[in-house]
């Protein structure tokens, strides 16, 4: 953004990368308007409500930090599961190359949390402050009685959603119930009442203050997202072909005889720009692909009588006049690893194992020798338990002919998701001792149920030097 | 350097942000907080605690690192450039 010394009058704030003119966004209606309202509404209305969802008698959505485990609906989630997070995370990273291969910046216009919460900010500004001519001209004017009381109800009411915001981020992490319970009374925790207040100012900052600068210097995908376009990615463009020369006219004139397009300068594709960009001088970075300069212009069109799309949704290939390819590599690969993955993560999660087991070697001593004779290795077992049901399970340890084990409670009972920790003792007569290292398996088994069961390798360690 | 002040200071704080919330994620998906703490003899602090200020621990790690490639980006000439 350049700064022009003769608009300094008009209020360049020295922000946090380089001087920026605060941009005012003018109000917009038309199809990509209403498209956003209804992806704004639909994604902050779940972002709000899903945290008060109840699942049998718990949160049905609750990525529960302080006892490390996630639940999503009838999932459980545990530590051990994070490879499905990890491929659910490369499945968002694969689907937003996908998107964004087939028609640009969507993510950014529509889904993103800052678009969408920056367009809940500027709605609640709108509301108070009046439309966009009437904030400018409130900034502009010196501050008077009026001014303090809009700008103090603006922030103030800023600031409450903000709180909510961060209050439901929080409520995604502890049950939001006892959150807000605890919230009534004042008696919250440090880090939650921490968390709460940054989130919080996260979204003031963000959504309030910062607004596109997000966009344009901190956000990691708009600085990669070029690499996935080609010219048979939709982008908003200009027709300059049909726009040029541009120039004002009187309505109802013919702009043929005047030498002129069908662009008739009036500017308003730039004033409803949130990156306060203008989409006639082509495809610009700050671009965010939020199509509010097409439903402005559409509507000039319409006023003019002249036809819609002289900015548009087009592929570089069709403004070229050229075909555009939409099933082309890049889409397939991108769609057909997307597929494979989905698929992957999906029969994954119906057929996880629902027992886990850990085995931990005791860190004292490597061995001992019992009285008897025998080499004795204790190590402690995690049995987790992570369908709904108790279940009691059955111990035992294999690998080498001989081996024993010996434990205080012949079977353990392990309630539906919960971890049960035991000590066992496995011994073996030094006589059959075939080396110092020894691969064993533990196994864990439901008494009551075959598909119950899970298996897990250890080492038995003996004297040094035994080979036998 | 070209680059104002402001810019570095916060490139540095927002990009070590970003990886500090990522290593926070990997570091605690594979690491029970209580089995760090135990041995340290904290037996008794939440696990919310651990997380929180595991993520500042390591956002300070990686400002460091940060810190050090905008330092070391400084011109070599810049330094005691002589006559």
């Amino acid at each position: 953004m350049s700064s022009n010394p003769s608009r300094a009058a008009e209020g360049i704030e020295q922000e946090l990368y380089a001087k920026r003119q605060k941009i005012y966004p003018r109000e917009v209606h038309g199809l990509f308007a209403r498209l956003r309202v209804t992806a704004v509404v639909s994604l902050l209305g779940l972002y709000y409500i899903v945290p008060w969802f109840r699942w049998d008698d718990r949160q049905a959505v609750l990525f529960d930090l302080p006892a490390r485990k996630f639940y999503i609906f009838g999932l459980v989630f545990w530590p051990q599961d994070f490879f499905y997070l990890s491929g659910l995370l490369i499945i968002a990273a694969l689907s937003l190359f996908f998107f964004t291969a087939l028609a640009g910046r969507l993510w950014c216009g529509y889904a993103c949390p800052q678009t969408v919460w920056t367009e809940a900010f500027m709605w609640l500004e709108r509301i108070i402050e009046g439309e966009w001519s009437k904030q400018m001209k409130l900034d502009k004017a010196p501050w008077s009685g009026h001014k303090v009381l809009v700008k103090t109800i603006k922030h103030t009411v800023w600031i409450v959603f903000a709180l909510w915001t961060g209050f439901t981020f929080v409520g995604y992490f502890t049950p939001i119930l006892e959150l807000g319970a605890k919230l009534l009374t004042f008696s919250t925790g440090p880090w939650e009442t921490f968390w709460v207040f940054f989130y919080g100012f996260a979204t003031y900052g963000n959504a309030g203050w910062l607004r596109e600068q997000v966009c344009i210097y901190m956000c990691p995908y708009a600085r990669f997202q070029s690499a996935m376009f080609d010219k048979n990615t939709l982008v908003i463009s200009y027709d300059e072909n049909r726009g040029e020369p541009r120039g004002g006219r009187k309505r109802g004139s013919d702009p043929k005889a005047q030498g002129l397009g069908d662009c008739i300068n009036c500017r308003i594709c730039v004033q409803v720009c949130p990156t306060g960009i203008d989409i006639r001088d082509g495809l610009q970075y700050q671009c965010i692909g939020c199509a509010a300069c097409i439903d402005a212009c559409d509507d000039v069109m319409d006023r003019m009588g002249y036809a819609r799309g002289l900015v548009l949704y087009t592929t570089e290939n069709t403004l070229e006049g050229r075909p555009t390819r939409v099933l082309r590599p890049r889409v397939i690969v991108y769609a057909v690893i997307l597929v494979m993955l989905l698929g992957a993560v999906v029969y994954g999660i119906a057929t996880r194992n629902p027992v886990g087991l850990d085995v931990i070697r005791d860190r004292n001593a490597l061995f001992r020798e019992t009285n008897e004779g025998f080499i004795e290795n204790i190590y402690t077992l995690k049995i987790l338990n992570k369908s709904d049901r108790d279940y009691t399970f059955g111990i035992t340890a294999s690998g080498i002919p001989g081996l024993k084990l010996v434990s205080d409670q012949p079977t353990v009972l392990v309630v539906g998701g919960a971890v049960a920790n035991i000590v066992v003792r496995v011994q073996l007569d030094f006589a059959d001792l075939k080396a110092s290292t020894n691969a064993i398996n533990f196994t864990v088994q439901a008494v009551d149920d075959d598909r119950m069961k899970a298996q897990e390798p250890a080492r038995f360690l003996g004297p040094r030097g035994i080979e036998r | 350097m070209s680059v104002p002040l402001v810019q570095r200071v916060v490139a540095v704080l927002w990009s070590s942000f970003l990886v500090a919330g990522v290593a926070t994620i990997l570091v605690f998906a594979t690491f029970d907080p209580h089995d760090l703490t135990d041995p340290l003899g904290f037996s008794d602090v939440s696990r919310m605690t651990v997380y929180s200020i595991g993520f500042f621990l390591i956002w300070i790690v990686a400002l460091l690192s940060s810190l050090l490639t905008v330092y070391f980006m400084r011109p070599v000439g810049s330094v005691n450039p002589g006559k």
